[in-house]
């Protein structure tokens, strides 16, 4: 940097400027300086905080620290720094207004079900009960005094509802939380077969009248919470991974609809406490990541005659804010193969096949780093 | 009405889960959680700065958890924590310009905000500042205004925010609601609060005449029997899940170098203190004397927070 700025004419003193205030002056002559080393040179292109351009920050996670949830996790992804809480409440199906409503066509689904595919239209309902009775219910704060941008006290800021909602639509699409993990069933008791049984055995009642069924009597609902200490780029990455190390940190208590007191009771032994069985993903974890596309300068753009552009993953809140096209991808592994969850690109021009496909490979390869992270902790 | 800012749960609401433990008769599996440590004993603290490297200057704070709460947590048999440890986070921005329509100000204008998270407490606090959290606020503001020296920044502000992430509790779980109860675990709060954000001043390079911590102390009567003859004892550092009723307690922000006060919250009856017999004090007088004690115990790990804050900024 300094031999750029050195100055022709020797009288005058030496104008050279350390590298963290060109950075602040020229940070996106700095940027690229860095991305675009002489040709003569022969070296790879480098970011200005010394990573390779597909390379992520350090990431570790913790879980289980906090002490009045029930999973927690702290995920930290270089400098950004994640607390996620899940707490676990009841919700009684008394206190659902159109739950008979919702019963109706359940059963009505159900009957379906017999005669196309079982397991599809279970999934289906599966995921309406979720999405219907707002069973999971996600939040992230960012008036932590995590960054200077963000004044605490004051409503959510946009960027936080909209992780908050990111963080809601890839808790539904991927369906990592089965409805049926959430549900309290109640078996009432056969009071009829009871009857007969005093009456006398000579009846011999058969035995296919099984008695009432068993219903839904409430609800857990999991409220996510995830509080971003410190931002330094890449929020919903750090955000995302600690729901995941919270939610597999979870324990539901036992529990059980007490007839008598007519309400749910739960049991405080560990021993009865499960955890959730992820369902349909084989590493039960969903890698996203995030690269940030920095567009070349106008001016080169007029001298070459190609716009020149890198991508670059898991970008610091630096990059971050000279970026003008955002792509998130999540990424899942089932069997070996890899499935697209979510793809996301914010701005700038198109991309092509080949990009796609690195982006894709990438989050691949994020994807068993995450998995062993999370699997660690 | 409800917040469409944010994501809501069930419109109906939620219910905490009751445990079946409690609504059976009390020779349930629950022991009351004791203190292990000697009364002037304080618990270890956790405090490092700069963690936050977007902020001007920032800190950690944690305290030791309980013997109960650590066996709790090596060997888990009950969903329900015997007790909790205090961990907060600090960050500090500023000083920065007021905003334009802001009135002159020839002192630094000081802005302190405190916020549980919501998973902090044992019930699940809300996403908006409850009356609590801004009295906090308030206290924490008197504590660390008479420490900076605010003439140095005329026109300009500081922001000081606090994210309480684990919050103690201000009675054992198993009691019910007392008469003579009050919040007492926020008295704790607030004294992390005090040595977190004095950490986060210094880390942000302000100007201070010392450097201020937060003590507490607290007469408390663990007796059983209800007997008039056993009279409260002077205890530092409480931690009010391990004690089964606590009289009074006092915080003081203060700052040794000058052996000066800066903020005092008493609250309770003071006046059934046991003290030796040939001390001369009365009960609040003793009580402020511990809560000093306590806060110079403190001083000495908030200074070395400090020192190596400093080594790193000049490294």
């Amino acid at each position: 940097m300094a031999s750029s700025t050195a100055p022709r004419n020797p009288t005058t003193p030496s104008l050279s400027l350390p590298p963290s205030q060109f950075a602040r002056l020229q940070p996106h002559a700095y940027l690229l300086a860095h991305l675009s080393p002489p040709p003569a040179s022969n070296q790879p292109s480098i970011r200005a905080n010394g990573r390779a351009t597909s390379q992520f920050r350090v990431t570790s996670a913790n879980a289980g620290s906090l002490t009045h949830t029930n999973g927690s996790a702290v995920v930290r992804i270089g400098d950004t720094a994640a607390v996620c809480g899940v707490r676990a409440e009841i919700l009684h199906t008394n206190d659902i207004a159109s739950w008979s409503v919702l019963q109706a066509s359940s059963e009505q689904n159900f009957d379906k079900s017999n005669e196309v595919g079982e397991s599809k239209s279970q999934d289906e309902e599966d995921r309406g009960h979720i999405q219907d009775l707002n069973l999971l219910v996600p939040n992230l704060s960012l008036s932590t005094g995590c960054a200077p941008g963000f004044t605490p006290g004051a409503p959510p800021s946009a960027l936080a509802q909209s992780l908050s909602h990111q963080l809601l639509s890839l808790l539904h699409t991927t369906r990592l939380v089965r409805a049926d993990d959430l549900r309290i069933w109640y078996q009432p008791p056969n009071l009829d077969s009871e009857e007969f049984r005093s009456a006398g055995e000579g009846m011999d009642v058969d035995t296919e009248q099984s008695g009432p069924e068993r219903e839904v009597k409430a609800f857990w609902v999991l409220y996510i919470d995830v509080m971003i200490i410190s931002l330094a780029g890449n929020p919903f990455d750090a955000a995302w991974a600690s729901v995941l190390a919270a939610l597999r940190d979870t324990k539901l208590p036992k529990a059980w609809w007490d007839a008598d007191n007519e309400t749910i009771l739960c049991s405080d032994d560990v021993a009865d406490a499960r955890k959730f069985s992820f369902c349909s993903f084989e590493g039960d974890a969903a890698a996203g990541w995030r690269a940030v596309v920095i567009p070349d300068a106008e001016e080169q753009k007029q001298k070459k005659g190609a716009q020149q552009r890198w991508i670059l993953a898991d970008p610091d809140g630096y990059e971050e804010g000279l970026s003008q096209e955002r792509a998130s991808v999540v990424v899942d592994k089932e069997n070996g193969k890899t499935v697209i969850v979510k793809i996301e690109k914010h701005g700038g021009w198109a991309v092509d096949s080949d990009d796609l496909r690195q982006l894709v490979d990438v989050s691949a390869q994020r994807w068993d780093e995450m998995k062993r992270i999370l699997d660690q902790c | 009405m409800a917040d469409r800012r944010r994501i809501n749960g069930p419109p109906g609401g939620t219910r905490p889960p009751v445990f079946a433990s409690l609504q059976e008769s009390s020779t349930g599996v629950a022991t009351r959680v004791q203190r292990q440590r000697q009364p002037t004993e304080l618990r270890k603290i956790f405090l490092k700065t700069g963690l936050i490297p977007t902020a001007s200057g920032s800190s950690y704070l944690e305290f030791e958890p309980s013997a109960s709460l650590a066996a709790a947590r090596s060997n888990p048999k009950s969903l329900i924590p015997p007790s909790s440890a205090l961990k907060l986070a600090c960050t500090v921005h500023g000083p920065k310009p007021l905003p334009r329509s802001a009135a002159f100000s020839p002192n630094l204008v000081l802005t302190t905000h405190v916020k549980y998270a919501p998973f902090a407490a044992r019930k699940r606090k809300g996403h908006i500042r409850d009356a609590s959290e801004r009295d906090l606020g308030v206290h924490l503001e008197t504590a660390l205004r008479g420490a900076i020296i605010a003439e140095r920044w005329p026109k300009s502000g500081l922001d000081i925010t606090l994210t309480i992430i684990e919050a103690e509790d201000d009675r054992w779980w198993g009691d019910a609601p007392d008469s003579h109860d009050a919040s007492w675990g926020m008295m704790n709060v607030l004294a992390g609060c005090i040595t977190a954000a004095s950490a986060a001043i210094a880390d942000a390079h302000i100007d201070c005449l010392d450097l201020v911590s937060g003590g507490v102390a607290a007469l408390v009567s663990d007796d059983s029997n209800q007997s008039a003859t056993s009279a409260p004892r002077l205890m530092l550092d409480i931690d009010p899940a391990e004690h089964r009723s606590i009289l009074s307690a006092c915080v003081v922000a203060y700052m040794p170098a000058r052996d000066e006060i800066t903020e005092l919250w008493l609250k309770g009856d003071s006046s059934r203190a046991a003290l030796g017999k040939d001390d001369g004090r009365t009960g609040h007088e003793a009580l402020i004397d511990g809560a000093v004690d306590a806060a110079r115990g403190a001083n000495t790990v908030l200074a070395e927070a400090v020192r190596e804050s400093i080594a790193r900024s000049f490294a």
